[in-house]
């Protein structure tokens, strides 16, 4: 009577075990193909070669530092998210041959000049803000993507950190977007991040 | 003992002492206009040189580092202490802008000590850590034809000494430009609409 109390005692430990092991498996399981589901949208998009134009001030009276700052910080987000197979500068040659290459247009629509001091100061008031329309089009002038965005800086850092936090929005749009196969005419998406 | 001959033997050595004395001076003073004249010729190989940050844009350097930025012949040099140097020709600068920024000294651990002052007393500090800087954007091409865009931090007065030397080297300059003034953000909201 007492030894097999003894052995369910020890087969319950044994079942309590494999099951703790058996459990993480199963959700390492479950991340891995709710981490490939969510890749699958925009796996495509790697297909295609971007090429990063000058931002275009508009009517808007935007520093050339903050122009500079945005490209630059668009072209080095772009590259981080890998969903293009290059990314090309504005004006390089090597793009004029590439056949799948789409061009992204930046244009800023606003801009509210803030102040480190003031933002130091009051926390409350200072505030840097962007507001730009960007656009993915074909060679020929096709727009595949179209997505208003903002990048503040509110509270801490520089106002030069306004153009990096929009240039990450833009790449998070881009990113999220579905961009359809090169050759397959696509439906405009826009949208407003 | 002959008084006199002890008088002028007294006499001689004093003599030998300021002779010694004298040619001390002498070697001490060839010594010094040497290591002057030195000093003096750098500047010829080397017309300017001052310290600077680069917040972002030029090729090979890290962004926010800290370093010396110079011109050395045709090339516009960049060195971070203890890293190799970078540069692009000066030949390849269009253009030139300088600007101004204001910024909170010490940075981060400066920032988050103003935040931690009791009774908001971190404000007033942050009133008066704020340092006017000149900010100086290149824009250049590789030689793929790319356009790339540099922004430096540099001291007061010194960003406009490295702008008056690119554009005696034949570098386009555009005027400086001044922060623009706060924008109406109604445009904003009719673009969310």
């Amino acid at each position: 009577m007492r030894a097999s109390k003894h052995i369910l005692i020890l087969g319950l430990a044994v079942l309590i075990v494999a099951g703790a092991a058996a459990l993480p498996a199963q959700l390492i399981a479950q991340t891995g193909t709710e981490k490939s589901s969510s890749e699958s949208p925009g796996s495509n998009a790697a297909r295609w070669i971007v090429q990063v134009d000058k931002v275009d001030p508009g009517d808007v009276d935007l520093t050339s530092s903050f122009q500079i700052a945005i490209y630059e910080n668009l072209l080095d987000e772009l590259s981080k998210t890998k969903r293009f197979k290059h990314v090309f500068r504005d004006g390089d040659r090597g793009a004029s041959e590439v056949p799948d290459l789409l061009i992204l247009k930046t244009a800023v629509r606003t801009y509210t000049a803030g102040s480190e001091t003031r933002r130091a100061v009051t926390t409350v008031s200072g505030a840097t803000k962007l507001t730009v329309r960007s656009q993915l089009c074909t060679r020929d002038g096709q727009v595949v993507l179209e997505r208003t965005v903002n990048g503040n800086v509110r509270f801490f850092g520089s106002n030069l950190r306004a153009t990096h936090n929009l240039a990450r929005n833009v790449a998070k749009a881009i990113q999220q977007a579905q961009l359809q196969q090169p050759g397959v005419p696509a439906p405009v998406q826009s949208g407003q991040l | 003992m002959n008084p006199t001959a002890i008088q002028s033997k007294y006499l001689a050595d004093g003599y030998l002492c300021a002779f010694y004395l004298a040619l001390g001076l002498l070697l001490l003073l060839i010594g010094c206009s040497t290591v002057f004249a030195q000093d003096a010729s750098s500047p010829t190989t080397s017309p300017f040189s001052a310290h600077a940050t680069h917040l972002l844009g030029f090729e090979g350097a890290r962004g926010n580092a800290g370093g010396t930025l110079s011109i050395e012949g045709d090339v516009l040099h960049f060195q971070k202490p203890g890293k190799p140097v970078v540069g692009i020709k000066i030949a390849s600068v269009r253009d030139v802008v300088l600007g101004e920024q204001s910024k909170q000294v010490g940075g981060l651990p400066m920032t988050l000590g103003t935040a931690a002052v009791p009774y908001g007393g971190g404000r007033v500090v942050s009133l008066f850590a704020h340092k006017k800087y000149d900010t100086v954007t290149l824009e250049y091409g590789d030689a793929n034809g790319g356009f790339h865009g540099a922004i430096f931090q540099m001291n007061k007065g010194q960003g406009s000494t490295l702008r008056d030397q690119l554009a005696a080297r034949g570098v386009h300059v555009t005027p400086n430009e001044v922060e623009p003034a706060k924008q109406s953000t109604a445009e904003v909201a009719s673009e969310s609409k």
